[in-house]
């Protein structure tokens, strides 16, 4: 008898997980939103425009995946259904994901120093893929946009001196620090990953390595990732692809690296990348650094980074308000691309509008 | 000797020391200042050909986007090539579109 129900128990559970939400060449729609929670969502996130001044919030899209089913979208300011937007930083973590794949392929491990790989690193031997990852690499590196654009170390590797070689520029820094031991955020750190990549796999399988190891797989057709001179995509900030694609990394990671039947990326990668770099304090940036993805955790006693979503949530975040949002908890992805040119947006706002407007389903 | 100078002359004194300070600060800085007026010209032409060829969007919205406070000199879009140049502070750059996964790079 008790043989019995636990069969019928291992039946039930697996046609739950045949029955789980994927998308096939487009996304299935599922229950849609309204009323005033839906409003005041709305409100928030598509104020009217002023395009003389650019001030306020200003997104582009916003597109909301509950369980594996679409069921909001909604474009503005010239990006449609179909537009691939600019992901800026969101490329990060695109990156830890390739990466992810070819860890999974046995081509690297965490603690492996990047100068085995990577011969412009031989002046920082110490330096291994997990402190990369952290941004934790301890090279002393400026990254900021538009207020120091004198010493900013990101805008010289994008527009001047770095552009035809980033992982090179950024090699070229000194260190500040033990690699390992402090965060600071460097976009540098993202590319010097991107070239080690290239030469593990060699320059020609390379090129074409995060379509074939994770874009195809996840059906993935509008992207675009934009190479240096020397061939090594920029990782910090130049891939592109529409929302309804990006949304499709969040389904991955949400569901902790498996599309469909096939383990992707391994769980213990994806684990590595939710797990808070040990040595960052609070507040040092405006949310909490795993493996190249941002985490709400709560560190040191202070309060989570969007103390409206659950502490499991996670995201990918980029330069003017571009964001990945996933809430594992909710079963939740959101994609948000903008051009916000001032600091008014904020996550949390966003992520309780959202929650309000699609609570949890309410089984039969 | 030098107190004497200083004592008839401080204002002078005060600005020769400034512009010591100045002509020390611009030598340490004299790489990040040498590649400053670049930047407005490699942003443009970079950001405005990924805008225009990569996101496919339209050209007056592009020209919106990479819009700066610093007025750009020249500009051309050179549809038939997906060549972009841009002129500002004395500096040209070009962008180019290389293909439907490269997109958009600078010219060195």
């Amino acid at each position: 008898m008790f043989k019995g129900v636990s069969l019928l128990l291992m039946l039930l559970c697996s046609c739950a997980v045949a029955a789980q939400n994927w998308p096939a060449e487009q996304w299935a729609p599922g229950p849609p939103g309204s009323g005033p929670a839906l409003a005041a969502l709305e409100d928030y996130a598509f104020a009217s425009r002023d395009e003389a001044t650019r001030k306020g919030i200003r997104t582009d899209a916003l597109l909301v995946i509950r369980d594996g089913q679409l069921v909001y979208e909604r474009y503005a300011g010239g990006t449609t259904a179909d537009t691939p937007h600019l992901t800026w930083s969101v490329s990060k973590s695109l990156m830890a994901a390739v990466l992810g794949v070819a860890y999974g392929e046995g081509r690297f491990s965490l603690q492996d120093k990047v100068a085995k790989f990577l011969p412009a690193m031989v002046p920082h031997p110490e330096i291994s893929f997990a402190d990369l990852l952290h941004w934790a690499s301890g090279l002393d590196w400026q990254e900021d946009y538009e207020y120091a654009p004198l010493n900013s170390s990101v805008v010289a590797m994008l527009y001047t001196r770095g552009h035809t070689d980033m992982a090179g520029f950024t090699a070229a820094h000194p260190a500040f620090g033990a690699p390992g031991q402090h965060f600071r955020y460097s976009s540098g750190d993202s590319n010097l990953l991107s070239a080690a990549l290239k030469n593990i796999l060699g320059a020609q399988r390379y090129a074409d390595y995060p379509w074939t190891a994770l874009f195809e797989p996840l059906g993935i057709r509008s992207a675009v990732w934009e190479r240096d001179a020397t061939g090594t995509f920029v990782a910090s900030s130049y891939a592109y692809m529409t929302a309804r694609d990006l949304a499709r990394i969040g389904l991955l990671m949400q569901r902790q690296g498996r599309w469909g039947e096939r383990q992707l990326l391994p769980a213990d990668w994806v684990a590595f990348n939710l797990q808070p770099f040990a040595h960052y304090q609070a507040n040092q940036d405006a949310a909490v650094p795993g493996g190249h993805w941002w985490l709400n955790r709560s560190v040191d006693g202070a309060p989570r980074p969007w103390p409206d979503a659950p502490p499991d949530s996670f995201a990918a975040l980029g330069h003017w308000g571009q964001a990945l949002y996933v809430l594992p908890a909710e079963k939740l992805v959101i994609v948000r691309y903008a051009d916000d040119r001032d600091g008014s947006y904020r996550h949390n706002e966003l992520l309780k509008r959202v929650q309000a407007a699609f609570p949890p389903q309410v089984l039969p | 000797m030098t107190r004497h100078f200083v004592r008839r002359r401080p204002l002078l004194s005060l600005l020769l020391v400034l512009l010591v300070l100045l002509l020390g600060w611009g030598w340490q800085q004299r790489v990040a200042l040498s590649a400053f007026p670049d930047i407005l010209s490699a942003y443009t032409a970079k950001e405005y050909c990924s805008c225009r060829y990569v996101a496919g969007l339209s050209a007056p919205y592009c020209q919106g986007y990479v819009k700066q406070y610093l007025p750009i000199s020249g500009f051309v879009d050179d549809t038939e090539h997906k060549q972009v140049t841009a002129s500002g502070l004395g500096r040209t750059h070009i962008a180019q579109w290389l293909g439907v996964r490269e997109g958009c790079r600078l010219l060195p």
